[in-house]
């Protein structure tokens, strides 16, 4: 009995891991590709950084919808929800479409698809990064 | 003020585009050998551009 309770107790190390890797995977989260750099995987920093880089300046080049937090219905909180994924580069969106959205084409619309993607895949990538840190294989 | 910044692409540049950045992502994410990541990558772009194509003919009876 008294094993059960030995193996059931949190050792310190593994809460101290949990913390540091719940920051890695903010970090992940607040500049894509952070969370991995912090790991030393430096092919999947990199990869995050450009991919997300890349799908945020196509995005609001295409003039999509970089959607606020004053949404009008459900889809566009989802879609600020989205956005938002791609941490501080959500700062980024919002500064390079100066001239605002424009969905009434397809490139807009298109475009407004590649900023969600972004931060969706940003999201994935912080969480991956979350459980390589964890120790979990990756 | 920042017309030099925007993009005009096709239909078929942008899913293209889309295809070949989320491949690399996936690839690079879920796979650790190169050689694995890039096979990742070749097939998951093939197949979106399967799909993409496919379901793009799907919807062609339905355009008008």
């Amino acid at each position: 009995m008294a094993e059960e309770t030995a193996v059931e107790a949190v050792p310190p190390q593994d809460s101290k891991r949990e913390t540091i890797a719940f920051f890695i995977g903010v970090a992940g989260w607040l500049v894509p590709g952070l969370g991995h750099a912090l790991l030393k995987m430096w092919g999947r920093a990199v990869m995050c950084l450009v991919t997300v880089g890349l799908l945020v300046i196509l995005g609001a080049g295409m003039r999509g919808n970089v959607f606020s937090s004053s949404g009008n219905d459900a889809f566009d909180t989802l879609g600020f929800l989205a956005d938002l994924g791609t941490g501080t580069f959500y700062l980024g969106a919002r500064a390079l479409e100066t001239n605002g959205a424009d969905v009434s084409h397809a490139g807009g619309d298109y475009g407004t698809r590649f900023l969600a993607t972004a931060g969706v895949l940003n999201l994935l990538a912080a969480l991956h990064a979350y459980e390589a840190a964890r120790g979990r294989k990756a | 003020m920042n017309a030099g910044m925007e993009f005009k692409l096709s239909h078929l540049q942008s899913m293209l585009l889309f295809a070949l950045l989320i491949s690399i992502a996936f690839g690079f994410l879920s796979r650790r050998r190169p050689i694995d990541r890039v096979k990742y990558i070749v097939w998951s772009l093939f197949l979106f551009l399967l799909i993409g194509v496919g379901i793009g003919w799907a919807m062609y009876p339905f355009s008008r």
